[in-house]
Order: structure tokens, then C-alpha cells, then sequence
């Protein structure tokens, strides 16, 4: 036993006290904040705004065009837009919608371009030359007669990829010239807006108490849990390979197997790895409940209502007996398939199938999140090697029934002694066989034997 | 323990992987004390037995008993083993490292850092206890896998090629620090390729081949049992003597002096004597023991015959 625990708390220390772990740690929130901000912050990067030349034929549109293009308009759009998606917005959220509708307005530039009298080809000439000499960036031509069936709108630019900009443009546009037929078929257009709009869609889902909760924080918590297990697994089981690999490679086993018993060996480094594996999981959980804490606090206390997922620390405790479910069976593979092997590149080749089942079960969990309740999601979440990925998500989309779990935690149970007992006769044998990559019936063999 | 109690009794002790015989029926001991020659070829079945010694593998028929006791798994902690095949976790400082390997003996932090110290003083590796190995050179890694082995202060010490990748200065320098743990009354397995180093140090030796024992006795008895009674000369005159077909089965022809085998039977004083008579001017005049490497190949290739 004294053994044991000096494995663990080496294995422990040779991970924890690292730097890597520190940046790890770090590094993990950082990373998922980057990517829910990221992309925000690039689609709210402001171009130059387009310098455009309207050539209206037809002398009826380009007043409702550019009219449709104000600054004034576009954040009533936008603002319409966002108010049809979220139900409560928050201060913050009202900001960032007024910024972007200001973005919006500004742009396009109108230039002035006198056509009078000039045939069509001349004009092309003329706005194509100026474009080239960059004093312009965009033209569009609208047809003498808009209703025909050969009218053209003729749009071109300079910038290709502005599809923001373009689909702006192309709104304004029709319904510039939707007003013009409608004011034709004697329609105002307050009627027309009356006749258009949008229903009022409330979406929330209900929970087996029958209390409401917002199904998007669900879907999103739901989906960040089977991500950071998925995550976690899948890194700390490469790392119980590196170091099964490091001490094969290095010939230490030799050493280490007339010092321990093998199986206290592995054993000591599963749940010395593990370990470690639960510290970074309990920084990050502890961490993200205190900053949502701190953040639903300051939102109430500016009179906001934001709506978090309810989390209860029965989910959390949960939460971490599935990790480490889901940490030992995956462990026992990699451990296994590093006394198989020679080097950490062949492992990096024999680690495609449990990393596929990882994969897979996190992809189950989507199917989990869309209906907890289906018989889907209750064999996926009680099947090995699924489970510990899948179970969570259910469990905080809507909990299943408790002897569900526990089937889930004994079936579980179960292969984690099937797998450490494999795992541990193929790593006393596998861990001093030198020169070459075992076979799988050589690994079959070493099994059956004694 | 006195001399005369075994320390280690390896007892008809056979292990098969599969179809292969790897030892076959071995037998022998190592008294209390003494430096015991573990040699033969490569693949001979010396590291299989070693490890069934150290408890990493059994034997399938047989038995080893160690300090007079049928082994058990807690033999280990008195036991050193220094393997053929050695390595150093890359990225430990060489301070924790030795610690982890203390710890996994049972040896108390407090006990292993008074001997960690003690050791690197003794290797000069004093200044290297913080350095990760790959600071290290092959013969400092060495050195510290050697300190690894002597830590937990074992009474059975089994050094596999503890030499390899030192300098010659290094060498006499470890050679040096065995006989310190010799002194000190500690048994001492020694499996080499090297069989000057071997008989420099060994009391007693045994020589395996094709998983069986071929010789083993005390280094003496060995090289007495393979004397043929060669004679080294070198002198002026008295050629006559060496035509004496009673006296000299044979002779060889050095640079400046011969080899003579004498005939069976016959007496080197005599031959001596006679030289001496018949007018020899003798400046050298010597008994040729065979090298324990004459020893080694010969019974080597005689078994592989």
C-alpha cells in the first residue's frame, strides 16, 4: 500500500507541478471564451464604407433605396431582428445591437453621378473607369422599366467577398421596389406591415418538476459538459499512454517491476493521473460556478434577469463520478496500448479506436440534448464507454430516473474491473518486451497466460 | 551471516515461454559475502534468471530461496537490481528521482535524502542533484542508476554490465566502490561480458550456455580444472631439452620466447632442472593459468557444438 501511494503521488506530481498544467488550466477557459467571443468581435470589425453610384433609369427607386439604406432604418432592422430571437435583452446585449446597426447604416456612401442622356454602354464605361481609379467602389444600375421580364439590377464592386454588405443592399433594394409596386396596387405601407408580421414564438422547455427552463443555456451547458469531458478523457488518457510509453522506452519497468508489484504500479498510476486529471476538472467547475456567481449577482443587482441552467450539487457530484467512470476505462485502454507498443508514435496509430469511441459518445450527446427521453438516449447512457460522456448531458438536460443512473454507475463499474484486469496482465508482460510492437495475438496470448 | 550460509539457492529451476526452454534445470548458490560471476553468452537465459531472482518473473518448476527463506514479494526491498537494460526518467531532477525509486524500497524520505546526499558525494555527483538527466552525460546517468540500485542499502546486490558506457577511469573507480560494498559484507551478483573484469572481482562464477550450467565453482577451482600446463619461456640455449618427447608434448614459437605444452604426466620442475643442465640461460620461466575468456569460449563453442 505504502508502494501504491508513493506511485500516485509521483505520477500526481509529475503532472501537476509542471507548467504545462498551470497553462492547461488557464488555458482551457481562455480558450472557450475565444471561441463564443472571437468571432463576435471579427463580424464587428468596421470596413471602409462602400462608396456607391446609383444610375436609377427608372427615376423611381433610388429615393427608397437610399431612404431604406439610412443609418435610422437599418437599426430598426436590426433591432426588429434581434428582438424576434431573444426574449430578454440585457443592457449589454442592447448596446452591441445599437453598435452594429450603426455599422450597418454607415455602410454605404452615395456618390453622384450625373447619366443624363448617355447610352448604357457609355455609362458601364464610365463607372467601370472610375472604379478602376478607385473613386468609387460599387455601382448599380436599375432598368428604365422595373417590372419587365429582361429587367436587370446591375450591382458591380470591387469588393467580392462584402456579403453583409451585398445582402444589405439587395433588401433595400426589393423592398424599395416591392413598395414601389405596392404603392402601384394602391397598398400603404403601414398595411403591408400589419399583413407581415412576425409571429411571437416563446420556446422554453419544461423540466420534471414542471418548472420552466430556457432550453438555449440547457443546449449550451449540455453541450460545454460533454465537451470538457470529452476533452479531458481523451488528454489524460494519451498522458497515462506517454507515461506507460516513457517507462518502457527508458527501461525504468525493469527497475520499477523488482521494486512494486505490477499491479500497484499501474494501479498507482491510473489514480495518480487521475488525480490530476479531477484537480484541473475542480478548478475549472469551481471556477466557472463562482465567476456565473459572481455575474448573476452583478446582472440582478443592475435589475437584469439572466437565465442560467439550474444546477444542483447532486449534478455536480454526478458529474464528477462519470469523469472518472470514464476516466478509468479510458485510462485501462491507453495503458494497455502503451505496454503494447514501442514508441509514442505507434501509440499515436493504436489510440484512433478508443479516441473514435470518445468521439462517438460525445456525438451522441447531441442526440441526448434533442430528447433526453428517447430510448436512444437511455442505452446510450448507460452503454461503457459512452456513458460517462453521455450520462452528464442527460442528467443536466433533464434527469433520468436515479435507478437509471445507477445501472449506468454498476454497468460502468463492471467494465472498468473487466478493462483494469486486461489492461494489467498485458502491462506485466508487454512492459519488458523490448525491440518490437507486440502483436494481437502475441497480446492475446500474454491474457491467457498464468 | 558467515561465510558459509547462502544467501542465494537457486534449485533446479526451470522456465519455459511457450515452446522455448529459456532456463533449463539450473542450480547453484552465492555464499554470504562474496562476489559471484554470473557469465555466458547473450541469450544464455542469464537475464531470465535474474529476474525470476528479483521476483519480476517465476519459475515454472523449481524453487529460489534468498537470505535462507523460499522467496516472497517482500524480499524485494533487500534486494538491488541494476539491469542490463537501464534508463532515467527524462525530465526528474535527480534528486526526485532517486527518491521515487528509495520510496518504491520502502526507505523513509528523511533515510533516502541522508543517502541521496551520501552517495552523489561519494559518485562526485554533488553538484548535479538538481539537474534534470538529459543534463546528464552517459556515464553520469550511469552512475546515478548505479546510486538507484545501492539506495535502499540491499544485502543482495545484482549488478547486470554495471560498467557499460564508463570510462576506463570510471571503471576502476566503480570497480573500487564494489569492493566497498563487498567489505561491507554485502553479496554481490556481478553478470558481465567483460571476463577480465570478472576475474578481477569474482570469488565464485558460474558459466551458463543454452539455458543450462556448464562450470561454476570458486574462480580457483575453475582455472585449476582448465590448467593444460602451459609453460612460458624465455631463454638461450638448451633447445635439446625441448625435443624430449616424455617432457614437452609441443611448443610455440613467440616473438622471444615459447610456449610449451608440457606431456602428459610430466613434471615442470624437471623440465627446469634439465634446462638448467643443460645450459640454458633462463630469464623467464612461467606456469601459464588459462584466462577465464580462454575458459569462457572454449566451453562456449564446446556447447554449441
Amino acid at each position: 500500500m505504502r508502494k501504491f501511494l508513493a506511485v500516485v503521488k509521483h505520477e500526481y506530481k509529475k503532472i501537476v507541478l509542471k507548467w504545462t498544467f498551470l497553462i492547461g488550466t488557464l488555458l482551457f477557459p481562455l480558450i472557450a471564451a475565444g471561441f463564443a467571443i472571437v468571432p463576435a468581435i471579427i463580424f464587428s470589425i468596421k470596413g471602409e464604407p462602400t462608396r456607391i453610384a446609383v444610375v436609377d433609369q427608372s427615376g423611381k427607386i433610388a429615393p427608397r433605396l437610399k431612404e431604406n439604406l439610412s443609418a435610422e432604418r437599418m437599426s430598426a432592422k436590426v433591432k426588429q431582428a434581434a428582438k424576434d430571437s431573444l426574449t430578454d435583452l440585457n443592457a449589454s446585449q442592447q448596446e452591441q445591437i445599437n453598435r452594429s446597426a450603426e455599422q450597418f447604416g454607415a455602410s454605404f456612401v452615395f456618390t453622384d453621378y450625373d447619366f443624363a442622356e448617355k447610352p448604357l454602354e457609355q455609362i458601364r464605361r464610365e463607372l467601370g473607369g472610375k472604379i478602376t481609379a478607385k473613386e468609387l467602389d460599387a455601382y448599380l444600375i436599375i432598368p428604365n422599366n422595373l417590372d419587365s421580364a429582361d429587367a436587370k439590377y446591375e450591382f458591380r464592386s470591387r469588393k467580392a467577398g462584402d456579403f453583409g454588405g451585398e445582402r444589405n443592399l439587395r433588401d433595400a433594394l426589393n423592398e424599395a421596389v416591392r413598395s414601389e409596386r405596392l404603392a402601384g396596387a394602391n397598398i400603404s405601407e403601414t398595411q403591408l406591415k400589419d399583413l407581415s408580421r412576425n409571429v411571437d414564438f416563446d420556446s422554453k422547455s419544461l423540466d420534471e418538476k414542471g418548472d420552466e427552463k430556457d432550453s438555449d443555456s440547457v443546449f449550451i451547458a449540455s453541450f460545454v459538459i460533454g465537451l470538457m469531458i470529452y476533452i479531458t478523457l481523451a488528454i489524460y488518457g494519451q498522458m497515462i499512454m506517454g507515461a506507460v510509453v516513457e517507462e518502457k522506452e527508458t527501461r525504468i519497468a525493469e527497475i520499477l517491476f523488482s521494486s512494486a508489484k505490477p499491479f500497484e504500479l499501474m494501479m498507482g498510476k491510473l489514480v495518480g493521473v487521475g488525480l490530476a486529471g479531477l484537480t484541473q476538472l475542480a478548478i475549472w467547475v469551481i471556477s466557472a460556478l463562482v465567476l456565473v456567481g459572481i455575474g448573476v449577482a452583478q446582472m440582478s443587482a443592475a435589475g437584469m434577469s439572466i437565465s442560467i441552467p439550474n444546477i444542483s450539487p447532486l449534478m455536480v457530484v454526478y458529474f464528477f463520478i462519470f469523469f472518472l467512470l470514464g476516466f478509468f476505462i479510458y485510462a485501462s485502454i491507453f495503458a494497455l496500448i502503451g505496454s503494447m507498443v514501442t514508441t509514442m508514435q505507434e501509440g499515436g496509430q493504436f489510440s484512433l479506436p478508443p479516441i473514435m469511441l470518445l468521439l462517438i459518445g460525445f456525438y451522441f450527446s447531441f442526440a441526448v440534448i434533442r430528447d433526453p427521453n428517447s430510448s436512444l438516449s437511455f442505452w446510450v447512457s448507460i452503454a461503457p464507454f459512452f456513458a460517462p460522456i453521455t450520462m452528464p448531458v442527460r442528467i443536466l438536460a433533464e434527469t433520468p430516473p436515479f435507478w437509471q443512473i445507477a445501472l449506468s454507475i454498476l454497468i460502468n463499474s463492471l467494465a472498468i474491473a473487466g478493462l483494469v484486469w486486461l489492461a494489467s496482465r498485458v502491462y506485466r508482460v508487454g512492459m519488458l518486451m523490448y525491440g518490437k510492437r507486440a502483436t494481437i495475438p502475441e497480446v492475446w496470448k500474454w491474457i491467457r497466460q498464468s | 551471516m558467515n561465510e558459509q550460509t547462502a544467501t542465494l539457492r537457486v534449485v533446479n529451476v526451470t522456465k519455459r515461454f511457450g515452446d522455448f526452454t529459456a532456463v533449463n534445470d539450473l542450480s547453484f548458490e552465492v555464499k554470504a559475502g562474496r562476489v559471484f560471476g554470473f557469465l555466458g553468452p547473450n541469450g544464455a537465459g542469464k537475464t531470465t534468471t535474474i529476474r525470476m531472482i528479483v521476483g519480476i518473473t517465476h519459475p515454472d518448476d523449481g524453487e529460489i530461496e534468498i537470505f535462507g527463506e523460499k522467496f516472497s514479494m517482500e524480499m524485494q526491498n533487500r534486494i538491488g537490481y541494476l539491469p542490463e537494460e537501464r534508463g532515467l526518467y527524462k525530465k526528474m531532477k535527480v534528486q526526485d528521482q532517486l527518491r521515487y525509486f528509495a520510496a518504491l524500497k520502502d526507505v523513509s524520505q528523511k533515510e533516502a535524502d541522508r543517502r541521496i546526499d551520501y552517495w552523489l558525494e561519494r559518485m562526485n555527483l554533488s553538484e548535479w542533484k538538481t539537474k534534470k538527466t538529459t543534463d546528464l552525460s552517459k556515464g553520469m546517468s550511469q552512475k546515478v542508476q548505479f546510486i538507484s540500485t545501492v539506495l535502499h542499502n540491499p544485502d543482495l546486490l545484482i549488478l547486470d554490465e554495471p560498467f557499460s558506457g564508463l570510462d576506463p577511469v570510471n571503471v576502476e573507480f566503480m570497480i573500487e566502490v564494489v569492493a566497498e560494498l563487498k567489505a561491507q559484507g554485502k553479496t554481490i551478483i556481478f553478470s558481465t561480458h567483460l571476463m577480465e573484469t570478472a576475474e578481477r572481482l569474482c570469488d565464485d562464477i558460474i558459466l551458463i550456455n543454452k539455458s543450462r550450467k556448464i562450470i561454476g565453482g570458486t574462480l580457483r577451482e575453475v582455472k585449476a580444472s582448465f590448467s593444460k600446463n602451459l609453460i612460458a619461456l624465455r631463454a638461450i640455449g638448451g633447445d635439446s631439452v625441448l625435443e624430449d618427447k616424455t617432457l614437452v608434448a609441443g611448443f610455440v614459437k613467440h616473438a622471444d620466447e615459447r610456449e610449451i605444452e608440457l606431456a602428459e604426466d610430466a613434471d615442470a620442475q624437471i623440465l627446469l632442472k634439465k634446462l638448467i643442465e643443460n645450459g640454458a640461460a633462463i630469464s623467464k620461466f612461467e606456469q601459464i593459468e588459462p584466462s577465464l575468456n580462454d575458459i569462457f569460449i572454449e566451453k562456449v563453442n564446446e556447447t554449441n557444438a
